[in-house]
């Protein structure tokens, strides 16, 4: 308990002295996970629209491929990037290994299932009269669509937030393709985890708290902007 | 009286069963015609064929006296003259002006234009000042004349009603009857479904009367 609160003055500390360090870890973790939900969406919700409303052979094994890909260690996903990233790999001319756009890049492909998986349960869970009636009301098909993102619009929402939590909060992909350098590639949780290891458990538990109060901020953020769409 | 539609040998299969089989059908312009028949005899399968929603999988099917040609564009531009009017008619989230603006919206009217028609389309099925509410807080009977509403918005050529009059009370009945029976004076042909004869006795119109997926012409009447 003492622990605790003693991790909550720190972190209030950090806060309000407005620790240059800190606020660069916020600002990095906070754009690349942006960044990578971003990315996720243009490919995941398109992706779980197409795959609720079309019929093809091998859906059912699609789906269960999507669902699987949801438990994808990040770890794996950090090994695989880095494996195209390295010096030796195949985009290594890139030279974009260690920097934040390989942490968007892994945690985009964290996040796309994510996005997917939730749109795919939105559509299927949709209101079957949707597109007939946008289609019979003149819509074409792509217009049709886009109608019944408006309609499952809170379900999309929730997608990007899970991805949103999901990207955030993950360590292995920003440790793996970041590299954890200070003041460049140093997320929230791989300064947690650096601390952690240094034996600073205080000041890592602190770190964990102000990634809470982030994560809130940016849901309550969210929230507000659904509510005031609730039409 | 030239044809709206004409069927000849249309054939629409729902896995291995047959749900329309119709040697030949002609459905004349800016008439009411009423399908009738049984839970399952074709009648809702048959509007959602008239309204390019459901692709036969035999026959032909002529609009205005040109085969329908079952491709993306050409479907388009053929709903944009026909509208459907579901059993139970589904709204979009939001408000009735939302709603009976959205089919305009598409087919890229300005403003003014769009206001106007919605407010003489709400004007028509008797909702005047309805406009700004939000479709979640009206009752059935109030959610069935909207839909008609934004229907009429477009003034398409043709009209698909699949059982507009069931399961409403009688004022709205009344007042969907009256709206649904101006439309042939207006140049509109109607198609409207109903399993029960009796639900449009105050409607004038010819009978095409379906069993089975198949005309009934006993029962038929021009």
């Amino acid at each position: 308990m003492n622990s605790l609160l003693h991790s909550l003055q720190t972190a209030i500390s950090l806060i309000l002295g407005r620790d240059p360090d800190v606020f660069s870890a916020v600002s990095t973790s906070l754009s690349v996970a942006v960044w990578s939900v971003v990315y996720a969406s243009l490919f995941g919700v398109p992706a779980g629209m197409a795959i609720g409303l079309a019929d093809f052979p091998m859906k059912r094994v699609v789906i269960v491929l999507l669902n699987t890909l949801l438990a994808l260690p990040t770890v794996v996903i950090g090994l695989l990037v880095y494996g195209f990233l390295s010096r030796q790999g195949p985009l290594g001319g890139l030279g974009i290994l260690f920097s934040p756009k390989a942490i968007i890049i892994g945690q985009a492909i964290l996040a796309t299932p994510i996005v997917a998986s939730y749109t795919l349960s939105a559509v299927r869970g949709a209101d079957i009269r949707i597109l007939p009636t946008a289609l019979t009301l003149g819509a074409t098909r792509l217009q049709g669509m886009l109608q019944l993102v408006r309609e499952i619009r809170f379900g999309v929402a929730a997608a990007v937030i899970a991805a949103f939590g999901r990207a955030i909060s993950e360590v292995g992909i920003a440790m793996m393709l970041g590299g954890n350098i200070r003041g460049y590639t140093r997320t929230m949780t791989t300064a947690i985890a650096l601390e952690t290891s240094k034996g600073e458990f205080a000041f890592g538990l602190a770190l964990g708290i102000i990634l809470m109060a982030v994560a809130l901020g940016v849901n309550l953020v969210l929230q507000a902007v659904q509510e005031s769409r609730h039409v | 009286m030239n044809s709206q539609f004409t069927l000849m040998g249309v054939r629409k299969y729902y896995g291995e069963r047959l749900a329309l089989d119709i040697d030949y059908l002609e459905i004349s312009q800016r008439q009411l015609h009423i399908v009738t028949g049984a839970n399952g005899s074709g009648k809702s399968t048959l509007l959602n064929v008239l309204a390019f929603l459901m692709r036969v999988e035999a026959g032909e099917l002529q609009f205005d006296g040109k085969r329908v040609e079952w491709n993306g564009e050409g479907l388009q531009r053929l709903r944009m003259r026909v509208t459907l009017l579901h059993q139970s008619p589904y709204l979009f989230a939001g408000t009735v002006d939302y709603n009976l603006a959205y089919g305009l919206r598409l087919r890229g009217y300005d403003g003014h234009i769009i206001a106007s028609r919605v407010s003489e389309s709400l004007a028509t099925v008797g909702l005047d000042g309805f406009g700004s509410r939000n479709v979640k807080h009206l009752s059935g009977g109030e959610r069935r004349r909207v839909a008609l509403a934004r229907a009429l918005a477009l003034r398409p050529e043709v009209v698909l009603l699949d059982e507009p009059l069931a399961n409403v009370d009688r004022a709205t009945t009344r007042e969907l009857e009256r709206v649904i029976a101006s439309l042939p004076d207006a140049g509109t042909t109607v198609v409207l479904s109903t399993h029960h004869v009796h639900q449009t006795e105050h409607l004038e119109g010819s009978i095409i009367a379906l069993e089975e997926g198949r005309l009934d012409t006993a029962n038929c009447r021009s």
